[in-house]
């Protein structure tokens, strides 16, 4: 994105930035400072800021690749292999590699069989399904006396490491943890050896605990069974349009071969990044984290998605009947991250909802009482791609959807037709600056805002620049960007709708996704 | 030395010299050298004792250009009663929305969003709390809000009521999520429905908090012997400490806040069962009651006890129940352990519905392994290792430890219990996990929570035990005629002009849906203009009527019809009628009348629902369009009006009373604010059953300012 400053020198662009908001630019300076960026052969890219308040470090592995990622028939899969990440090594996690190995590649085989037939379309035996089925869980026994449960992670723990975990989104699958600094040389072998010599054992009954989080988070939620219905309507070209977890027929099916296979096509280290902050030296940790990450094997980078969501011509409405009370949901297209008025959207969902003084707030919140809380964000389900700016509200007691919808238009047309005045704007702007510093202050949130700017922009100062951008945004970009934006031929709604009680309990086929990042 | 060693042993010198740019390969992790750490200090802040009682701790972070305070004040939920339960949510919510005395809570707003800055409140069960989050510079200016908030809150009544519409939004939500209902339920099973630490908001107990609930509260706590304050950021602490020292030393001491409230009584052990069928999955737990304090010596083996149960990924728990049995993504628990509180000893988990007794046997299999399963050197050094190796992240950074320092005063805690903590790990054996597993977990008194779908489960509940069934129903405020005030009522229908709970829960709620008690209160005139249409036996007669009140009790119409303008004041001082044929007083049985009808106002019965000369009661539901109604009798001096209104929402669907001309009803079709005034803005009439007319409202003026001769009657001619 914008091609012309990113050829403009540092230096120049640091004087251009101490011109308009010098505090920004010195913490840009003094991040310059302590940054040292290494792109390996591999095309791996490794990031080292220096921060040495206490002897700990974090660092993210953020893989450029998530649901978005997938087809039809492996959604989900993404989210799978995140969880078989945890699953150990040939060296950690096993008593036998050599035998585990043959043991893997046999549930593979007896799985491979066992699906086919329980596929089959036509004279399908069940007889010899169940066979085939106990060939497989067979396998799958014979395999598992080969593995020490949850190794790798009894191997972090040990070691001290802090908040591990992982998630899984549209754009992005993340890994993280914290551990004391003494232990870099473990975590640069552990996190390298995750992704060089990874193991897909017990991925069945992996697969079985990601089904319990799809129940838990889209099926037994209310919110969540919205959230999927939702997409699923807005979306009808693009993988955005996935639940992140997966659809259960996919769930119940995929198998380790199809998880190895995403992993081998999307796990390259030209599609990663490695940040890693906080009291280590770059000199000493650089050449430990080559040493370790340069072994992954260089691969080509995935090919870009082909798939781009056409214009949405009609106007969408879902209406999930429950018993629930009502929560109301409605999304328009916007462009990707990387378009130039990303800025400007982000404005609109300060001016629509950040704080008390935010017009949702005073509108539906404070002064209707129609709203419990009502928000408005940017990249839903992602930012990569052309995404959705979302509302979302709950009403209050005795409120319906419908309220809330028409006090959302009457806010929208407002920005459509009133500039906004130069004290909203202004404060935004500085409530976003004063926001980025705040997320300054961890090692482990600035591992992941490095990460996630170097990935989505290849280039971690992003993360600054796009608050001058904010700087830059007037009324005009506001009201231009909102008349192509909020028109109803551009809306996707769906709300849960308490009046009429459904005619039928609502089952797993109600499916939604785990929101913005399924946990580990 | 032969030439080929020498070499060799260059070559090896060389290899040194390498080693620390290029790092020796392992193959296996065991092989990788720790370093020891770099001995660290964290820096602890400074402690300030002032003379009043209040303590301050001051930590400096210069690493950006920020201030973060929290002030910590003793007294919460638990020290409140149980009829007004919910009253901290409202309290802390409306703390900072209500305002200070010299500004309200939405110039606060203005105020500190232009400047970034933030200050919020909060209370829970034991505590309330401010928190300050600023830019450096903008300190000085932000500060006076934050001791103006401690010192001189307004708890303005328009934040009140939309603290209450929230609080009321979240129990309506309660039963949406099953995970919401097993924590709620769960805590009752533990620490009994009756116990301050289970117990929930209800509509009436929402309703029944008053303004003066929330300053009396306030008066109670916020006295500076029961505050612990703390600063972290980038400011010098000696200049600090003066400002301080100057803004807070003469701050007056009151009443420390009592000790903590033990628990209610709990619920027998068995199986309790919540039906919701909405789920794919049973929501679990098993608890029962009893856990020490942390300052009990037991507490670091309990520590490793719940490591050894429940510790990250590598846990008893998720290691058998996730990953070896794949039957949760979601499973955890252990025994709690409180600063100054009773705890309980808890396992949560989600399974699919068909897994439902499996899982069940699993978490009880589990729990008696505490006491049965002996405790391997290899889970003990893991358990240990992973405490002690983890303990870093306790103190590294300084708003974290500073935090510490805050809570261990608040609790009355030595300021070195954590730095003892590490030793106190090391020591603990395999004799003392068993000891406190013993000591501590009693597998045969848990209560076994299932929220679900019980027709899904693969084996009835009752194979695990004697399953109670309990209902999550919400009462509705109606409902409240449970309570004895209302049931007294209740049994003497012959004296409708008492007040029952449910009636002022309801007028109240009319009241907010109108704009609240603070906006209803400080109406002392209104001028509506409305167009009517009125059957007459001529046909429709429209006409314009101009509506002037001036609260509590004078009111002048003037009417536009086609013959003419009319004019009626009625007061405490005049009651007359003007218009093409003269001026005259009105007759003392239409005077009397009008009065009464003023009385019954719209908003005159709104200021009136506190006042012992109004009388509000529940009758039943009526149809009013497709809403069910509640039916609101209200009654003053002998005269009553019939509110139908929505419960749901306070929203006033029809009003019905008996007149001059019959029995007169009017539907209001439509509301419209008015700044903050929330008003009918059209409605239709009928007259003993037939339609009779109908109106809209054209504008309204708040709080005119009104010309006394308005209301005289007119020199005679």
């Amino acid at each position: 994105m914008r091609p012309v400053r990113k050829n403009l020198w540092p230096a120049v662009w640091l004087l251009l930035t101490l011109a308009t908001s010098s505090l920004w630019a010195q913490d840009l300076a003094s991040f310059e400072k302590r940054i040292t960026l290494k792109k390996l052969d591999n095309g791996l890219t490794l990031i080292v800021l220096e921060r040495p308040t206490a002897p700990v470090f974090s660092y993210v592995t953020w893989v450029n690749a998530g649901s978005a990622n997938e087809v039809p028939g492996i959604t989900g899969l993404a989210h799978m292999f995140e969880h078989m990440a945890f699953k150990g090594t040939d060296k950690i996690g096993t008593t036998n590699y050599a035998a585990e190995a043959v043991a893997l590649q046999k549930v593979e085989d007896t799985y491979a069989a066992y699906d086919r037939e329980r596929r089959r379309e036509t004279g399908r035996d069940a007889a010899k399904v169940a066979e085939l089925e106990k060939a497989w869980k067979d396998a799958i026994a014979e395999a598992g006396k080969f593995v020490q449960t949850d190794e790798f992670s009894k191997v972090v723990d040990r070691a001290g490491g802090a908040g591990m975990n992982a998630f899984t989104a549209s754009d992005e699958t993340v890994f993280f943890y914290s551990m004391p600094s003494n232990r870099f040389e473990l975590w640069a072998y552990l996190e390298s050896e995750r992704f060089l010599h990874p193991v897909f054992r017990e991925f069945y009954k992996e697969r079985d605990v990601v089904t319990e989080e799809r129940r838990m988070r889209t099926e037994s939620s209310p919110v969540g069974r919205l959230l999927e219905q939702f997409l699923a309507t807005a979306f009808i070209a693009h993988p955005y349009g996935f639940p992140t977890v997966g659809w259960p027929s996919d769930l119940k099916d995929f198998s380790a071969t199809d998880a190895k296979n995403f992993f081998h096509k999307y796990y390259v280290p030209s599609n990663m990044v490695v940040v890693v902050v906080g009291d280590v030296k770059a000199a000493e940790a650089l050449p430990i984290m080559e040493k370790y990450f340069g072994r992954l094997p260089k691969a080509p980078q995935p090919e870009p998605l082909r798939t781009i969501e056409p214009k949405q011509n009609a106007e969408k409405t879902v209406v999930l009947r429950e018993t629930a009370q009502p929560i109301f949901l409605e999304g328009f297209h916007r462009p990707a991250v990387t378009d130039p008025d990303a800025e400007v959207y982000e404005v609109i969902s300060m001016l629509m909802s950040n704080g008390r003084t935010s017009r949702l707030y005073k509108s539906l919140v404070r002064d209707q009482k129609i709203a419990a809380f009502a928000q408005g964000f940017n990249g839903f389900p992602g930012e990569k791609y052309p995404s959705l700016f979302t509302f979302i509200a709950a009403t209050t007691k005795g409120h319906t959807p419908a309220e809330i919808s028409a006090a959302i238009d009457e806010e929208l047309t407002a920005l459509k037709t009133t500039d906004v005045t130069p004290e909203e704007l202004q404060s935004v702007k500085t409530r976003a600056k004063a926001q980025l510093l705040r997320q300054l202050d961890s090692n482990n949130g600035l591992a992941l805002q490095l990460a996630s700017y170097q990935t989505m922009f290849g280039d971690w100062r992003e993360l600054f620049r796009s608050v001058d951008r904010i700087d830059k945004v007037t009324a005009a970009d506001v009201k231009r960007v909102a008349n192509v934006t909020f028109i109803p031929s551009n809306r996707t709604i769906a709300y849960i709708d308490n009046s009429k009680p459904a005619q039928t309990a609502p089952k797993p086929a109600a499916e939604a996704p785990a929101a913005k990042g399924a946990a580990k | 030395m032969t030439t080929l060693k020498r070499i060799g042993l260059i070559a090896a010198a060389a290899l040194l010299v390498l080693a620390p740019a290029s790092v020796a390969q392992v193959s296996d992790y065991h092989d990788i050298k720790t370093p020891p750490l770099r001995q660290f200090q964290p820096p602890q802040p400074k402690r300030i004792a002032l003379a009043n009682g209040m303590v301050i701790f001051l930590q400096e972070d210069h690493e950006l250009p920020l201030i973060r305070g929290s002030a910590r004040i003793r007294g919460g939920e638990r020290d409140t009663a149980a009829a007004k339960a919910g009253l901290t949510d409202i309290y802390g919510s409306a703390w900072r929305t209500g305002g200070t005395e010299s500004k309200t809570g939405d110039q606060l707003d203005e105020f500190l969003e232009s400047r970034a800055a933030r200050i919020e409140t909060n209370a829970n069960e034991d505590a309330s709390s401010i928190n300050l989050d600023v830019l450096k510079g903008d300190f000085d200016t932000v500060l006076p809000i934050f001791v103006e908030l401690l010192q001189k809150p307004a708890f303005r009544q328009d934040k009140i009521d939309l603290a209450k519409t929230q609080a009321n939004t979240m129990i309506s939500r309660r039963n949406d999520d099953p995970q919401t209902i097993l924590v709620r339920e769960a805590s009752k099973l533990a620490f009994g429905a009756d116990s301050p630490y289970a117990r929930v908001p209800e509509y009436a107990t929402i309703a029944a908090i008053t303004r003066d609930d929330l300053l009396a509260f306030h008066k109670r706590f916020v006295v500076p012997n029961n505050i612990v304050i703390g600063f972290v950021g980038d400011f010098d602490s000696a200049k600090m400490e003066k400002k301080l020292r100057d803004t807070f030393g003469s701050w007056k001491r009151g009443a420390d806040a009592p000790a903590a409230v033990t628990s209610g009584t709990p619920a027998r052990p068995g199986v309790y069962y919540v039906s919701k069928d909405d789920v794919t999955q049973a929501n679990i737990a098993a608890v029962h009651l009893g856990g020490p304090l942390r300052s009990s010596p037991d507490y670091p083996a309990i520590a490793v006890m719940n490591e050894i149960l429940s510790g990250g990924f590598s846990g008893r728990l998720m290691n058998h129940i996730r990953s070896q049995m794949g039957l949760a993504y979601g499973v955890g628990g252990g025994l709690a352990v409180a600063w100054d509180r009773p705890s309980a000893f808890n396992v949560f988990m989600s399974t699919k519905s068909q897994s439902t007794v499996e899982a069940i046997d699993a978490v009880k299999a589990e729990v008696g392994n505490l006491q049965s399963k002996p405790f391997t050197p290899e889970e003990l050094s893991l358990a240990k290792d992973t405490i002690l190796n983890r303990y870093i992240f306790t103190m590294d950074s300084p708003s974290k430890i500073l935090n510490q320092q805050l809570l261990l005063e608040f609790y009355h805690y030595p300021a070195d219990f954590w730095q003892k903590y590490p030793t106190a790990i090391e020591k603990v054996s395999a004799a003392d996990v068993e000891r406190v597993a013993r000591k501590y977990v009693r597998p045969n008194d848990l209560a076994i929570l299932v929220v679900g779908n019980d027709k899904e489960f693969d084996k009835p509940l009752s194979t695990v035990g004697n399953v109670t069934k309990i209902d999550v129903t919400i009462p509705e405020p109606g409902a409240a005629a449970k309570k004895p005030e209302a049931a007294a009522a209740t049994a003497a229908p012959a004296a409708p002009a008492a007040t029952t709970a449910e009636g002022s829960a309801l007028a109240s709620k009319v009241r907010d849906f109108v704009g609240g008690k603070s906006v209803v209160d400080s109406i002392h005139s209104t001028r509506l203009v409305r167009s009517a249409t009125v059957k007459t036996p001529q046909g429709d007669m429209e006409m314009e009527i101009e509506e002037t009140l001036r609260y509590p009790d004078t009111q002048r119409q003037v009417m536009k019809t086609p013959m003419g303008e009319i004019t009626v004041v009625v007061g405490p001082n005049a009651a007359f009628m003007a218009g093409p044929m003269g001026t005259r007083d009105l007759p003392a049985s239409q005077r009397d009348a009008m009065k009464a009808e003023n009385k019954l106002d719209l908003l005159t019965v709104l200021k009136n629902i506190e006042s012992p000369a109004y009388a509000f009661a529940v009758g039943g539901d009526e149809k009013v369009g497709d809403v069910s109604a509640k039916v609101l009798t209200v009654t003053t001096e002998g005269t009553t009006v019939k509110w139908f209104v929505d419960p749901a929402s306070g929203k006033l669907l029809r009003t019905v009373r008996s007149g001059r001309m019959g029995e007169q009803s009017l539907d209001y079709t439509s509301w419209k604010k008015s700044g903050d005034l929330n008003l009918p803005a059209a409605f239709t009439m009928t007259t003993n059953g037939e339609k009779s007319g109908s109106g809209e409202l054209k504008s309204i003026e708040i709080n005119p300012t009104l010309d006394a001769k308005l209301f005289e009657k007119p020199a005679e001619k």
